[in-house]
Protein backbone atom coordinates (compact mmCIF):
# COMPACT_ATOMS: atom_id res chain seq x y z
CA UNK A 1 0.00 0.00 0.00
CA UNK A 2 1.52 3.13 -0.81
CA UNK A 3 1.77 5.84 1.97
CA UNK A 4 -1.02 7.99 0.90
CA UNK A 5 -3.28 5.22 0.64
CA UNK A 6 -2.47 4.50 4.02
CA UNK A 7 -2.99 8.04 4.96
CA UNK A 8 -6.47 6.95 3.79
CA UNK A 9 -7.15 4.19 5.91
CA UNK A 10 -6.15 5.88 8.43
CA UNK A 11 -8.66 8.78 7.79
CA UNK A 12 -11.39 6.09 7.43
CA UNK A 13 -10.75 4.64 10.68
CA UNK A 14 -10.86 8.08 12.39
CA UNK A 15 -13.63 8.62 10.44
CA UNK A 16 -15.39 5.58 11.56
CA UNK A 17 -14.75 6.10 15.07
CA UNK A 18 -16.41 9.93 14.84
CA UNK A 19 -19.40 7.86 13.37
CA UNK A 20 -19.72 5.33 16.53
CA UNK A 21 -18.84 8.55 18.86
CA UNK A 22 -21.69 10.85 17.20
CA UNK A 23 -20.55 14.00 18.55
CA UNK A 24 -17.73 16.31 18.26
CA UNK A 25 -18.95 17.23 22.36
CA UNK A 26 -16.46 16.21 24.86
CA UNK A 27 -17.68 13.49 27.21
CA UNK A 28 -18.01 15.55 30.31
CA UNK A 29 -18.56 13.55 33.46
CA UNK A 30 -20.94 16.09 34.95
CA UNK A 31 -20.09 17.40 37.96
CA UNK A 32 -22.76 18.66 40.22
CA UNK A 33 -21.05 21.64 42.28
CA UNK A 34 -24.02 21.28 45.15
CA UNK A 35 -23.22 25.09 46.80
CA UNK A 36 -23.27 26.65 43.37
CA UNK A 37 -26.47 24.74 41.99
CA UNK A 38 -28.21 25.54 45.89
CA UNK A 39 -27.65 29.07 45.81
CA UNK A 40 -28.26 29.70 42.28
CA UNK A 41 -32.13 27.98 43.14
CA UNK A 42 -32.70 29.83 46.08
CA UNK A 43 -31.72 33.00 44.43
CA UNK A 44 -33.90 32.19 42.22
CA UNK A 45 -31.30 32.43 39.01
CA UNK A 46 -32.27 29.28 37.22
CA UNK A 47 -35.74 29.85 36.01
CA UNK A 48 -37.95 32.46 34.13
CA UNK A 49 -41.47 33.28 33.65
CA UNK A 50 -43.27 32.55 30.81
CA UNK A 51 -43.90 36.47 30.41
CA UNK A 52 -39.52 36.40 29.76
CA UNK A 53 -39.65 33.11 27.40
CA UNK A 54 -42.39 34.91 25.38
CA UNK A 55 -40.75 38.23 25.36
CA UNK A 56 -37.13 36.26 24.08
CA UNK A 57 -39.01 34.37 21.35
CA UNK A 58 -40.93 37.28 19.96
CA UNK A 59 -37.73 39.07 19.59
CA UNK A 60 -35.75 36.24 18.31
CA UNK A 61 -32.84 36.18 20.88
CA UNK A 62 -29.82 35.36 19.27
CA UNK A 63 -28.77 31.63 20.60
CA UNK A 64 -32.44 30.97 22.21
CA UNK A 65 -33.28 26.96 22.36
CA UNK A 66 -36.49 26.09 23.34
CA UNK A 67 -36.06 22.70 25.17
CA UNK A 68 -39.58 20.50 25.37
CA UNK A 69 -38.43 17.72 27.95
CA UNK A 70 -41.87 15.78 27.15
CA UNK A 71 -42.56 12.46 25.35
CA UNK A 72 -42.60 13.12 21.75
CA UNK A 73 -47.00 12.34 21.61
CA UNK A 74 -47.16 15.19 24.02
CA UNK A 75 -44.65 17.53 21.97
CA UNK A 76 -46.41 16.46 18.86
CA UNK A 77 -50.06 17.26 20.41
CA UNK A 78 -48.86 21.00 21.26
CA UNK A 79 -45.59 22.33 22.12
CA UNK A 80 -44.32 26.51 22.18
CA UNK A 81 -43.47 28.13 19.22
CA UNK A 82 -39.79 27.17 18.33
CA UNK A 83 -39.27 24.87 20.79
CA UNK A 84 -37.83 21.35 19.87
CA UNK A 85 -38.74 17.77 21.48
CA UNK A 86 -35.72 16.36 23.81
CA UNK A 87 -36.72 14.05 26.09
CA UNK A 88 -35.03 13.85 29.16
CA UNK A 89 -32.71 10.45 28.41
CA UNK A 90 -31.63 12.19 25.37
CA UNK A 91 -30.70 15.36 26.94
CA UNK A 92 -27.06 14.33 27.63
CA UNK A 93 -26.31 13.69 23.75
CA UNK A 94 -27.93 17.40 22.58
CA UNK A 95 -24.35 19.43 21.55
CA UNK A 96 -25.54 22.97 22.47
CA UNK A 97 -22.86 25.94 22.14
CA UNK A 98 -21.78 26.93 24.85
CA UNK A 99 -22.61 30.60 24.53
CA UNK A 100 -26.36 29.51 23.50
CA UNK A 101 -29.65 30.20 26.00
CA UNK A 102 -31.44 27.02 26.83
CA UNK A 103 -34.76 27.30 28.22
CA UNK A 104 -36.29 24.23 29.24
CA UNK A 105 -40.12 23.23 29.57
CA UNK A 106 -42.37 20.27 30.66
CA UNK A 107 -46.13 20.16 31.78
CA UNK A 108 -46.12 21.68 35.68
CA UNK A 109 -42.21 22.66 35.56
CA UNK A 110 -40.95 19.60 37.80
CA UNK A 111 -39.20 17.53 35.02
CA UNK A 112 -37.58 20.57 33.80
CA UNK A 113 -36.29 21.51 36.62
CA UNK A 114 -34.29 18.78 36.72
CA UNK A 115 -33.23 19.06 33.64
CA UNK A 116 -32.03 22.15 34.49
CA UNK A 117 -29.66 20.92 36.67
CA UNK A 118 -28.47 17.76 34.75
CA UNK A 119 -27.46 20.35 31.86
CA UNK A 120 -26.28 22.63 34.58
CA UNK A 121 -23.87 19.77 35.36
CA UNK A 122 -22.91 19.05 32.18
CA UNK A 123 -21.53 22.53 31.98
CA UNK A 124 -23.81 24.42 30.11
CA UNK A 125 -23.94 28.37 31.37
CA UNK A 126 -26.80 29.64 30.35
CA UNK A 127 -29.91 27.17 31.09
CA UNK A 128 -33.32 28.10 32.57
CA UNK A 129 -36.74 26.63 33.05
CA UNK A 130 -39.90 27.33 33.11
CA UNK A 131 -40.92 26.55 36.36
CA UNK A 132 -44.89 26.92 36.17
CA UNK A 133 -44.31 24.54 33.02
CA UNK A 134 -46.78 24.60 29.94
CA UNK A 135 -49.78 25.80 32.64
CA UNK A 136 -47.55 28.96 33.28
CA UNK A 137 -47.44 29.37 29.86
CA UNK A 138 -51.01 28.93 28.59
CA UNK A 139 -52.46 31.27 31.85
CA UNK A 140 -49.68 33.89 31.59
CA UNK A 141 -49.61 33.89 27.65
CA UNK A 142 -52.10 32.49 25.99
CA UNK A 143 -55.05 33.46 28.62
CA UNK A 144 -53.52 36.33 30.24
CA UNK A 145 -56.21 37.64 32.64
CA UNK A 146 -56.27 41.21 34.64
CA UNK A 147 -59.42 42.12 37.32
CA UNK A 148 -61.37 44.47 36.31
CA UNK A 149 -60.80 46.95 39.30
CA UNK A 150 -56.69 46.54 38.93
CA UNK A 151 -53.90 49.47 40.28
CA UNK A 152 -52.53 51.88 37.36
CA UNK A 153 -49.13 50.38 37.36
CA UNK A 154 -50.97 46.95 37.10
CA UNK A 155 -52.71 48.01 34.22
CA UNK A 156 -49.91 49.18 32.70
CA UNK A 157 -47.58 46.15 32.94
CA UNK A 158 -50.45 44.08 31.41
CA UNK A 159 -49.88 46.25 28.37
CA UNK A 160 -46.67 44.26 27.51
CA UNK A 161 -48.51 40.70 28.57
CA UNK A 162 -51.21 41.33 25.91
CA UNK A 163 -49.42 42.79 23.29
CA UNK A 164 -47.20 39.39 23.55
CA UNK A 165 -50.34 36.69 24.32
CA UNK A 166 -52.00 38.56 20.89
CA UNK A 167 -48.65 37.80 19.10
CA UNK A 168 -48.84 34.23 19.26
CA UNK A 169 -52.71 33.91 19.22
CA UNK A 170 -53.79 34.22 22.46
CA UNK A 171 -56.98 35.41 24.66
CA UNK A 172 -56.08 37.65 27.06
CA UNK A 173 -59.49 39.26 29.36
CA UNK A 174 -60.71 41.16 31.75
CA UNK A 175 -62.19 39.55 35.06
CA UNK A 176 -61.95 36.80 36.99
CA UNK A 177 -60.04 33.49 36.11
CA UNK A 178 -62.05 30.65 35.67
CA UNK A 179 -61.38 27.84 37.88
CA UNK A 180 -58.27 25.99 36.94
CA UNK A 181 -58.25 23.15 34.55
CA UNK A 182 -55.49 20.69 33.82
CA UNK A 183 -52.75 21.52 31.18
CA UNK A 184 -54.09 18.70 28.90
CA UNK A 185 -57.83 20.49 29.11
CA UNK A 186 -56.51 23.91 28.78
CA UNK A 187 -54.69 22.48 25.32
CA UNK A 188 -57.98 20.67 24.26
CA UNK A 189 -60.28 24.26 24.91
CA UNK A 190 -57.46 26.36 22.94
CA UNK A 191 -58.00 23.89 20.50
CA UNK A 192 -61.26 23.82 20.26
CA UNK A 193 -61.29 27.80 20.33
CA UNK A 194 -59.55 27.59 17.12
CA UNK A 195 -56.97 30.67 15.66
CA UNK B 1 -1.69 43.97 16.92
CA UNK B 2 -1.24 40.56 17.57
CA UNK B 3 -4.09 38.79 15.69
CA UNK B 4 -2.96 40.72 12.53
CA UNK B 5 0.70 39.18 12.75
CA UNK B 6 -0.92 35.71 13.35
CA UNK B 7 -2.69 36.27 10.34
CA UNK B 8 -0.04 37.24 8.47
CA UNK B 9 1.82 34.27 9.40
CA UNK B 10 -1.27 31.69 8.44
CA UNK B 11 -1.44 33.53 5.47
CA UNK B 12 2.78 33.01 4.87
CA UNK B 13 1.69 29.08 5.50
CA UNK B 14 -1.20 29.19 3.12
CA UNK B 15 0.48 30.41 0.43
CA UNK B 16 3.60 28.06 0.45
CA UNK B 17 1.31 25.05 0.67
CA UNK B 18 -0.58 26.50 -2.40
CA UNK B 19 2.06 27.30 -4.11
CA UNK B 20 4.24 23.54 -3.28
CA UNK B 21 1.33 22.20 -4.28
CA UNK B 22 1.19 23.97 -8.11
CA UNK B 23 -1.97 25.71 -7.24
CA UNK B 24 -0.44 29.08 -8.15
CA UNK B 25 -0.49 28.10 -11.97
CA UNK B 26 -3.97 28.39 -14.01
CA UNK B 27 -2.80 25.33 -16.24
CA UNK B 28 -2.12 22.81 -13.34
CA UNK B 29 -5.44 24.49 -12.29
CA UNK B 30 -7.15 24.18 -15.38
CA UNK B 31 -6.88 20.31 -15.94
CA UNK B 32 -9.20 19.67 -13.00
CA UNK B 33 -12.06 20.39 -15.26
CA UNK B 34 -10.82 18.72 -18.66
CA UNK B 35 -9.98 15.99 -16.42
CA UNK B 36 -6.63 15.68 -17.26
CA UNK B 37 -5.15 16.57 -14.15
CA UNK B 38 -7.13 16.57 -10.49
CA UNK B 39 -4.69 17.57 -8.19
CA UNK B 40 -7.51 20.26 -7.11
CA UNK B 41 -9.60 18.28 -6.45
CA UNK B 42 -7.22 16.06 -4.51
CA UNK B 43 -5.28 19.02 -2.55
CA UNK B 44 -9.08 20.92 -1.68
CA UNK B 45 -10.61 17.14 -0.21
CA UNK B 46 -7.51 16.03 1.20
CA UNK B 47 -7.20 19.44 3.12
CA UNK B 48 -11.00 19.20 4.05
CA UNK B 49 -10.84 15.38 5.50
CA UNK B 50 -7.83 16.82 7.54
CA UNK B 51 -9.17 19.80 8.90
CA UNK B 52 -12.68 18.33 9.49
CA UNK B 53 -11.26 14.74 11.47
CA UNK B 54 -9.06 17.78 13.25
CA UNK B 55 -11.59 19.76 14.43
CA UNK B 56 -13.79 16.63 15.21
CA UNK B 57 -11.62 15.10 17.65
CA UNK B 58 -9.86 17.93 19.02
CA UNK B 59 -13.21 19.01 20.30
CA UNK B 60 -14.26 15.35 21.23
CA UNK B 61 -10.61 15.41 23.22
CA UNK B 62 -11.45 18.74 24.76
CA UNK B 63 -8.92 20.86 23.45
CA UNK B 64 -10.85 22.84 21.56
CA UNK B 65 -14.55 24.25 21.96
CA UNK B 66 -15.81 24.02 18.79
CA UNK B 67 -18.58 26.65 20.21
CA UNK B 68 -15.68 29.07 19.90
CA UNK B 69 -15.22 28.42 16.23
CA UNK B 70 -16.80 30.98 13.64
CA UNK B 71 -18.70 28.63 11.01
CA UNK B 72 -19.83 30.92 8.14
CA UNK B 73 -23.71 31.47 7.89
CA UNK B 74 -25.87 29.43 5.32
CA UNK B 75 -27.94 31.71 2.84
CA UNK B 76 -28.89 28.35 0.15
CA UNK B 77 -30.18 31.00 -2.83
CA UNK B 78 -27.35 33.38 -2.91
CA UNK B 79 -24.66 30.57 -2.26
CA UNK B 80 -25.60 28.07 -4.76
CA UNK B 81 -26.17 30.70 -7.30
CA UNK B 82 -22.61 33.04 -6.04
CA UNK B 83 -20.89 29.26 -6.26
CA UNK B 84 -22.40 28.66 -10.11
CA UNK B 85 -21.29 32.29 -11.40
CA UNK B 86 -18.12 31.80 -9.16
CA UNK B 87 -17.23 28.38 -11.22
CA UNK B 88 -17.64 30.02 -14.58
CA UNK B 89 -15.32 32.75 -13.58
CA UNK B 90 -12.90 29.69 -12.26
CA UNK B 91 -12.80 27.82 -15.33
CA UNK B 92 -12.44 31.03 -17.77
CA UNK B 93 -9.80 32.69 -14.74
CA UNK B 94 -8.30 29.65 -14.59
CA UNK B 95 -7.04 30.68 -10.95
CA UNK B 96 -9.16 31.37 -7.70
CA UNK B 97 -8.92 34.41 -5.20
CA UNK B 98 -6.51 32.54 -2.92
CA UNK B 99 -4.39 31.15 -5.85
CA UNK B 100 -4.50 34.41 -7.93
CA UNK B 101 -2.42 35.49 -4.92
CA UNK B 102 -0.17 32.82 -5.52
CA UNK B 103 0.10 33.40 -8.99
CA UNK B 104 0.96 37.27 -8.65
CA UNK B 105 3.51 36.70 -6.17
CA UNK B 106 5.28 34.64 -8.46
CA UNK B 107 5.90 36.59 -11.31
CA UNK B 108 2.47 35.25 -13.54
CA UNK B 109 0.57 38.33 -15.55
CA UNK B 110 -2.38 36.30 -15.49
CA UNK B 111 -2.55 36.09 -11.82
CA UNK B 112 -2.35 39.75 -11.47
CA UNK B 113 -4.89 40.57 -13.90
CA UNK B 114 -6.97 37.95 -11.94
CA UNK B 115 -6.31 40.08 -9.04
CA UNK B 116 -7.22 42.85 -10.28
CA UNK B 117 -10.85 41.33 -12.18
CA UNK B 118 -11.27 40.37 -8.74
CA UNK B 119 -11.08 43.63 -7.41
CA UNK B 120 -13.17 45.24 -9.66
CA UNK B 121 -15.98 42.07 -9.18
CA UNK B 122 -15.95 43.01 -5.90
CA UNK B 123 -15.73 46.66 -5.55
CA UNK B 124 -18.40 46.84 -8.52
CA UNK B 125 -21.35 44.25 -7.17
CA UNK B 126 -20.73 46.00 -4.15
CA UNK B 127 -21.56 49.83 -5.23
CA UNK B 128 -24.67 48.04 -7.02
CA UNK B 129 -25.53 45.40 -3.88
CA UNK B 130 -27.95 48.16 -2.24
CA UNK B 131 -30.21 47.54 -4.94
CA UNK B 132 -29.89 43.87 -4.93
CA UNK B 133 -30.12 43.69 -1.10
CA UNK B 134 -33.28 41.42 -0.39
CA UNK B 135 -31.59 39.24 -2.92
CA UNK B 136 -28.70 39.07 -1.39
CA UNK B 137 -30.55 38.62 2.25
CA UNK B 138 -32.79 35.72 1.04
CA UNK B 139 -33.14 32.11 2.31
CA UNK B 140 -31.16 33.23 5.44
CA UNK B 141 -31.00 29.89 7.84
CA UNK B 142 -28.13 31.20 10.23
CA UNK B 143 -25.61 28.45 11.78
CA UNK B 144 -27.20 25.33 9.57
CA UNK B 145 -24.79 22.06 9.45
CA UNK B 146 -24.84 19.26 7.27
CA UNK B 147 -25.70 17.14 10.31
CA UNK B 148 -28.77 19.18 11.01
CA UNK B 149 -30.19 19.19 7.80
CA UNK B 150 -29.79 15.15 7.32
CA UNK B 151 -30.76 14.57 11.00
CA UNK B 152 -27.86 12.71 11.12
CA UNK B 153 -24.64 13.13 14.36
CA UNK B 154 -21.96 15.24 13.16
CA UNK B 155 -19.63 11.73 13.36
CA UNK B 156 -22.13 10.21 10.54
CA UNK B 157 -22.10 13.21 8.32
CA UNK B 158 -17.93 13.14 8.80
CA UNK B 159 -17.40 9.53 7.66
CA UNK B 160 -19.65 9.88 4.77
CA UNK B 161 -17.72 12.90 3.47
CA UNK B 162 -14.66 10.48 3.89
CA UNK B 163 -16.18 7.65 2.16
CA UNK B 164 -17.05 9.97 -0.75
CA UNK B 165 -13.34 12.09 -0.87
CA UNK B 166 -12.01 8.64 -0.79
CA UNK B 167 -13.92 7.02 -3.24
CA UNK B 168 -13.18 10.29 -5.30
CA UNK B 169 -9.35 9.87 -4.71
CA UNK B 170 -10.34 6.06 -6.48
CA UNK B 171 -11.80 7.35 -9.23
CA UNK B 172 -9.32 10.33 -9.81
CA UNK B 173 -6.37 8.16 -9.80
CA UNK B 174 -8.35 5.80 -12.44
CA UNK B 175 -8.97 8.84 -14.48
CA UNK B 176 -5.53 10.16 -14.36
CA UNK B 177 -3.87 6.93 -14.50
CA UNK B 178 -5.81 6.62 -18.46
CA UNK B 179 -3.26 7.44 -21.45
CA UNK C 1 9.72 31.28 -21.28
CA UNK C 2 11.08 29.55 -18.66
CA UNK C 3 11.21 25.69 -19.17
CA UNK C 4 9.10 23.45 -16.55
CA UNK C 5 12.01 21.32 -16.43
CA UNK C 6 14.48 24.00 -14.40
CA UNK C 7 12.23 24.16 -11.52
CA UNK C 8 11.65 21.21 -9.00
CA UNK C 9 8.54 19.31 -9.24
CA UNK C 10 5.45 19.53 -7.22
CA UNK C 11 4.30 18.55 -4.45
CA UNK C 12 2.50 15.28 -3.67
CA UNK C 13 -1.08 16.39 -3.78
CA UNK C 14 -2.17 14.36 -1.17
CA UNK C 15 0.28 15.47 1.14
CA UNK C 16 0.10 19.43 -0.22
CA UNK C 17 -3.88 18.41 0.64
CA UNK C 18 -2.79 17.06 4.31
CA UNK C 19 -0.48 19.82 4.93
CA UNK C 20 -3.02 23.00 3.53
CA UNK C 21 -5.42 21.07 6.22
CA UNK C 22 -3.12 21.66 9.23
CA UNK C 23 -3.14 25.17 8.40
CA UNK C 24 -6.40 25.43 8.14
CA UNK C 25 -6.74 23.74 11.56
CA UNK C 26 -3.81 25.79 13.45
CA UNK C 27 -6.01 28.65 12.12
CA UNK C 28 -9.43 26.99 13.58
CA UNK C 29 -7.64 26.46 17.09
CA UNK C 30 -5.02 29.81 17.51
CA UNK C 31 -7.82 31.82 15.85
CA UNK C 32 -10.99 30.64 16.36
CA UNK C 33 -11.56 30.92 12.20
CA UNK C 34 -10.74 29.81 8.92
CA UNK C 35 -9.09 30.83 5.84
CA UNK C 36 -10.13 33.24 3.43
CA UNK C 37 -8.91 35.52 0.55
CA UNK C 38 -12.49 37.37 -1.70
CA UNK C 39 -13.05 38.95 2.25
CA UNK C 40 -9.97 40.70 1.82
CA UNK C 41 -10.51 42.23 -1.60
CA UNK C 42 -14.05 43.49 0.02
CA UNK C 43 -12.33 45.19 2.76
CA UNK C 44 -10.19 47.03 0.45
CA UNK C 45 -12.84 47.81 -2.29
CA UNK C 46 -14.51 49.38 1.04
CA UNK C 47 -11.13 51.31 1.68
CA UNK C 48 -11.36 52.95 -1.78
CA UNK C 49 -14.85 53.85 -1.71
CA UNK C 50 -14.47 55.54 1.60
CA UNK C 51 -11.48 57.39 -0.01
CA UNK C 52 -13.13 58.80 -2.96
CA UNK C 53 -16.24 59.44 -1.55
CA UNK C 54 -16.84 58.34 2.43
CA UNK C 55 -20.23 59.48 2.24
CA UNK C 56 -21.01 56.52 -0.43
CA UNK C 57 -19.10 54.11 1.55
CA UNK C 58 -21.09 55.07 4.43
CA UNK C 59 -24.55 54.88 2.98
CA UNK C 60 -23.57 51.24 1.37
CA UNK C 61 -24.58 47.90 3.82
CA UNK C 62 -21.90 45.86 2.13
CA UNK C 63 -19.16 48.24 2.35
CA UNK C 64 -19.90 49.90 5.55
CA UNK C 65 -19.28 46.69 7.59
CA UNK C 66 -15.76 46.69 6.61
CA UNK C 67 -15.28 50.18 7.78
CA UNK C 68 -16.78 49.93 11.41
CA UNK C 69 -13.52 50.78 13.37
CA UNK C 70 -12.71 53.91 12.29
CA UNK C 71 -12.07 53.74 8.15
CA UNK C 72 -8.79 51.59 8.76
CA UNK C 73 -10.40 48.64 6.09
CA UNK C 74 -6.46 47.73 5.58
CA UNK C 75 -5.89 46.67 9.14
CA UNK C 76 -8.30 43.59 8.69
CA UNK C 77 -7.47 39.94 9.43
CA UNK C 78 -8.05 38.79 6.27
CA UNK C 79 -5.63 41.54 4.36
CA UNK C 80 -3.26 40.81 6.48
CA UNK C 81 -3.58 37.12 5.72
CA UNK C 82 -3.14 37.36 1.68
CA UNK C 83 -0.21 39.49 1.90
CA UNK C 84 0.94 36.18 3.84
CA UNK C 85 0.09 34.36 1.48
CA UNK C 86 2.06 36.56 -1.48
CA UNK C 87 4.89 36.74 0.63
CA UNK C 88 4.87 32.52 1.52
CA UNK C 89 4.20 31.44 -2.92
CA UNK C 90 7.21 33.84 -3.58
CA UNK C 91 9.11 31.95 -0.79
CA UNK C 92 8.01 28.89 -2.09
CA UNK C 93 8.52 29.66 -5.72
CA UNK C 94 11.73 31.29 -5.23
CA UNK C 95 13.32 27.83 -3.11
CA UNK C 96 11.68 26.20 -5.64
CA UNK C 97 13.25 27.68 -8.49
CA UNK C 98 9.76 28.45 -10.15
CA UNK C 99 9.52 32.05 -10.21
CA UNK C 100 9.39 34.26 -13.43
CA UNK C 101 7.54 37.02 -14.96
CA UNK C 102 5.37 34.92 -17.46
CA UNK C 103 1.86 34.27 -18.64
CA UNK C 104 0.29 31.34 -18.61
CA UNK C 105 -2.59 30.23 -21.33
CA UNK C 106 -3.84 27.83 -23.28
CA UNK C 107 -1.78 26.92 -27.02
CA UNK C 108 -4.28 29.06 -29.05
CA UNK C 109 -4.62 31.89 -27.07
CA UNK C 110 -2.77 35.22 -27.34
CA UNK C 111 -1.14 36.86 -23.75
CA UNK C 112 -3.07 39.98 -24.51
CA UNK C 113 -6.13 37.86 -24.67
CA UNK C 114 -5.50 35.46 -21.96
CA UNK C 115 -4.95 38.74 -19.14
CA UNK C 116 -8.61 39.70 -21.00
CA UNK C 117 -9.78 36.50 -20.40
CA UNK C 118 -8.29 36.32 -16.88
CA UNK C 119 -9.72 39.87 -15.95
CA UNK C 120 -13.06 38.55 -17.11
CA UNK C 121 -13.14 35.46 -15.32
CA UNK C 122 -11.53 37.26 -12.45
CA UNK C 123 -14.69 39.98 -12.11
CA UNK C 124 -17.10 36.95 -12.20
CA UNK C 125 -15.67 35.40 -9.32
CA UNK C 126 -15.63 38.55 -7.58
CA UNK C 127 -19.29 38.75 -8.12
CA UNK C 128 -20.45 35.45 -6.97
CA UNK C 129 -17.91 35.58 -3.61
CA UNK C 130 -19.94 38.68 -2.89
CA UNK C 131 -23.23 36.51 -2.76
CA UNK C 132 -21.55 33.52 -1.47
CA UNK C 133 -20.12 35.18 1.39
CA UNK C 134 -16.60 33.83 0.17
CA UNK C 135 -14.92 31.93 -1.66
CA UNK C 136 -12.61 28.43 -2.74
CA UNK C 137 -11.06 29.32 0.43
CA UNK C 138 -13.65 30.74 2.71
CA UNK C 139 -16.33 28.40 2.09
CA UNK C 140 -15.21 25.30 -0.03
CA UNK C 141 -11.99 25.15 2.21
CA UNK C 142 -13.44 26.51 5.65
CA UNK C 143 -16.95 25.97 5.65
CA UNK C 144 -16.45 22.77 4.07
CA UNK C 145 -14.40 21.41 7.12
CA UNK C 146 -17.22 22.83 9.41
CA UNK C 147 -20.20 21.08 7.32
CA UNK C 148 -21.79 24.17 7.03
CA UNK C 149 -24.54 23.62 4.22
CA UNK C 150 -24.27 26.69 2.28
CA UNK C 151 -20.76 26.12 1.85
CA UNK C 152 -21.15 22.83 0.12
CA UNK C 153 -23.88 24.44 -1.48
CA UNK C 154 -21.45 26.49 -2.58
CA UNK C 155 -18.99 23.84 -3.50
CA UNK C 156 -21.49 21.79 -5.79
CA UNK C 157 -22.99 24.92 -7.56
CA UNK C 158 -19.13 25.75 -8.67
CA UNK C 159 -17.83 22.68 -9.49
CA UNK C 160 -20.72 21.86 -11.38
CA UNK C 161 -20.94 25.61 -13.04
CA UNK C 162 -17.10 24.85 -13.80
CA UNK C 163 -17.67 20.90 -15.70
CA UNK C 164 -20.68 22.76 -17.62
CA UNK C 165 -18.79 25.66 -18.96
CA UNK C 166 -15.29 23.95 -19.50
CA UNK C 167 -16.36 22.61 -23.07
CA UNK C 168 -17.55 25.65 -24.03
CA UNK C 169 -13.88 27.25 -23.60
CA UNK C 170 -11.24 24.39 -25.07
CA UNK C 171 -10.34 27.46 -27.19
CA UNK C 172 -9.18 28.98 -24.64
CA UNK C 173 -7.02 25.84 -22.47
CA UNK C 174 -6.39 23.25 -24.97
Amino acid sequence: MTRPQLLGVGALGLAALAAFVGTPVPARPGEIDVNQLAGMIAREEDHVTAIDLAGWIKDRKPGLRVIDVRPAEAFDDFHLPTAENMPLPSISQAAFKTTDTLVLYSDGGAHAAQGWVLLRSLGYRHVYFLRGGLGEWLDDVMNPVIPANAAPDVADAFKRTVELSQYFGGHPTVGDRPPATTTSQRIEAMKRRGC
Amino acid sequence: MNSLVLAATIGVAFGWTLERAGLGSAKKLIGQFYLSDLTVFKVMFSAVLTAMLGVFWLSRLGIIDLGQIYVPETFIGPQLAGGLVFGVGFVVAGLCPGTSCVAAATGRGDGVATVFGMFMGVLTTGLFLPRFATLYASTPRGLFTLPEALHLSYGTVVLMIVLIALGGFGIAERIEGRP
Amino acid sequence: MIPARAARPYANPYYSGIALGLVLLASFVLTGRGLGASGAFASTASGVVHAVSPSTAAANFYFSRYLADGARPWRDWLVFELAGVMVGAWLSARLAGRLGARVERGPRVTSPVRLVLATAGGAAMGLGAVFARGCTSGQALTGGALLSVGSWLFVLGAFAAAYTAAPLLRRAWQ
